[in-house]
């Protein structure tokens, strides 16, 4: 997260550094900090596509260089007057957005080649053109918008919840150590983004139930009252397209924006499946 | 209540064991026979001999070898089938490895199943008729012989070399996957583990190819003869 909007990135310095000569060379200074005559544009490739069933074409537009410019600045931009670089007026683009601060991780798209939030991804960070593509592992619904309902079936599958039985009160909880507690904040920042998957080189078509529903399961396997149903979710786990299909690429910790330590998740529930499916009958 | 596994679990645990024993550790105990012609031509024969003389020797084959390595590389291939590789858009080292895992499957797949056919059996003709099983009184002339052909060591080169790098970096991948190896500190020091054994069984194991091509291999008979 931090990489990503740090204000001290080296893009952003000798970016302003730039500007402000331009400022002092030419005084008519226009309202967003730019000048009349260092008018610059931003050029934005995007991969349109009109429904679920239509092919995939590119569509390129120019849209004038402000300070700051994140990607859906730029797509509200193209949105207000959807007319191409060619000057071919065509359909508004179509994205998801919500809390527009890395948080409820909807924005999510391919921006250059690498997923990510297109909220928090600025323009004077990112060469051009930049290309904008839905991200390929989810079914495509239009443009740059995807349907994200995988990741929320195999939340159900792993039973990522707590079960808190009954309507009567049942008293305080059990207590967790300090130690739980930090390790258990960290998976539970998890927006359900979709980066993990995107970028990890086993999961496709839905075949593998992936970091994310994982490290939601060390999440609630941690939990003093989710332990209760843990043999469920280990068994989950275990089932067709489960943690088994892990090929340790190790791309998912690498690009998971909230910094969730998705591999020591899957190796921890490594060992408790290992444990309890090939080592369980031993008990009995 | 019954444990409820599915047999894909089952299957993809089997492959990373069988992967580590007994594969792995046949790798050793092969290198640890081949190794023995540094000291000669009638060390290696009566090493092979030897070997021969194991008792069940049929079932030590078997069970212990071709039904694992048949398995290995048959279920590898499917786990190869699936990969989407993407190490242009991420080029992250450990995404390389796992590229590079499955590229020396392949390699490995063809190059074993050429060895085996080769010398085992003497099953290449043009090349080789004579199994070095049941033949241990000329095992290293036949080898030998074949190591005077520059494509046959070239073969053996990436072969041994794509061999160790599948088994050093599966040494790591096993960890995880069985969960001995957890945290990140704790993989970090595995990788370095797994690189240094990597090291070793490849100078080995090129030593031992070297020692049918002169005499006592890379380091020469007089470096042998000194410890001897
Ligand atoms: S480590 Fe496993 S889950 Fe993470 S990207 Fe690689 S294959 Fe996918
Ligand atoms: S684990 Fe990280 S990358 Fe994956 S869905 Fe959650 S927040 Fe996104
Ligand atoms: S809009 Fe919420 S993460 Fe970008």
């Amino acid at each position: 997260m931090s990489t990503q909007i740090n204000p001290t990135n080296e893009a952003n310095i000798s970016r302003g550094t730039a500007m402000g000569t331009a400022t002092y060379a030419a005084p008519s200074q226009t309202p967003d900090g730019t000048t009349e005559a260092a008018q610059r544009f931003v050029e934005i490739k995007i991969a349109r596509r009109d429904n679920p069933d239509s092919a995939q074409r590119w569509e390129t537009f120019r849209i004038p260089y402000r300070r700051n410019l994140n990607i859906i600045s730029c797509l509200m931009e193209i949105r207000k007057n959807p007319v191409m670089a060619n000057g071919e007026r065509t359909t508004p683009p179509v994205w998801d957005m919500s809390c527009l601060e890395q948080v409820c991780g909807i924005c999510t798209m391919v921006i250059n080649g690498k997923v990510r939030q297109s909220c928090s991804a600025l323009v004077d960070q990112l060469d051009q053109p930049i290309t904008l593509q839905p991200m390929t592992k989810f079914p495509n619904v239009r443009d740059l918008a995807v349907d994200r309902s995988q990741m929320f079936d195999h939340l159900k599958r792993v039973h990522a919840w707590v079960e808190i039985d009954g309507t009567h009160d049942l008293g305080a909880g059990a207590k967790m150590s300090q130690e739980d507690v930090a390790e258990r904040y960290a998976y539970s920042r998890c927006m359900t983004c979709g980066c993990c998957l995107e970028a990890c080189p086993q999961y496709g078509g839905d075949n593998y139930i992936g970091p994310q529903a994982i490290a939601q399961v060390r999440l609630f396997n941690m939990h003093p009252t989710g332990k209760m149903t843990r043999d469920e979710r280990l068994e989950a786990l275990m089932q067709d397209d489960g943690i088994q299909n892990c090929g340790n690429s190790q791309n998912c910790v690498r690009v998971c924006p909230m910094s969730i330590p998705l591999t020591k998740a899957i190796y921890e529930e490594n060992r408790e499946t290992i444990i309890h499916g090939l080592f369980g009958w031993l008990k009995r | 209540m019954a444990i409820n596994i599915s047999k894909q679990f089952l299957f993809r645990k089997l492959h990373q064991l069988s992967g580590i024993a007994p594969l792995g550790f046949f790798l050793f105990a092969h290198f640890f026979t081949n190794s023995k012609a540094l000291g000669g031509a009638e060390k290696f024969n009566d090493a092979v001999g030897e070997l021969h003389s194991v008792p069940y020797l049929i079932f030590v084959e078997w069970l212990g070898i071709f039904i694992p390595l048949i398995y290995h590389a048959v279920y590898g291939l499917f786990i190869t089938w699936e990969a989407r590789a993407n190490n242009i858009a991420y080029p992250y080292a450990r995404n390389w490895f796992y590229t590079i895992q499955r590229t020396t499957g392949i390699i490995v797949f063809f190059f074993v199943f050429f060895h085996i056919l080769n010398f085992r059996f003497g099953l290449i003709p043009g090349l080789n008729t004579t199994p070095v099983a049941g033949n241990a009184e000329i095992a290293f002339a036949l080898v030998a012989e074949e190591f005077t052909r520059l494509w046959v060591v070239v073969v053996y080169v990436i072969g041994i070399t794509a061999t160790v790098w599948h088994l050093a970096n599966g040494f790591w991948l096993f960890a995880v996957d069985w969960g001995i190896v957890i945290g990140a500190q704790a993989q970090r020091y595995a990788g370095y583990a797994c690189a240094a054994l990597g090291v070793a069984l490849l100078a080995v194991g090129l030593n031992a190819m070297a020692a049918f091509i002169w005499k006592g291999g890379l380091l020469g008979s007089e470096f042998w003869g000194m410890y001897r």
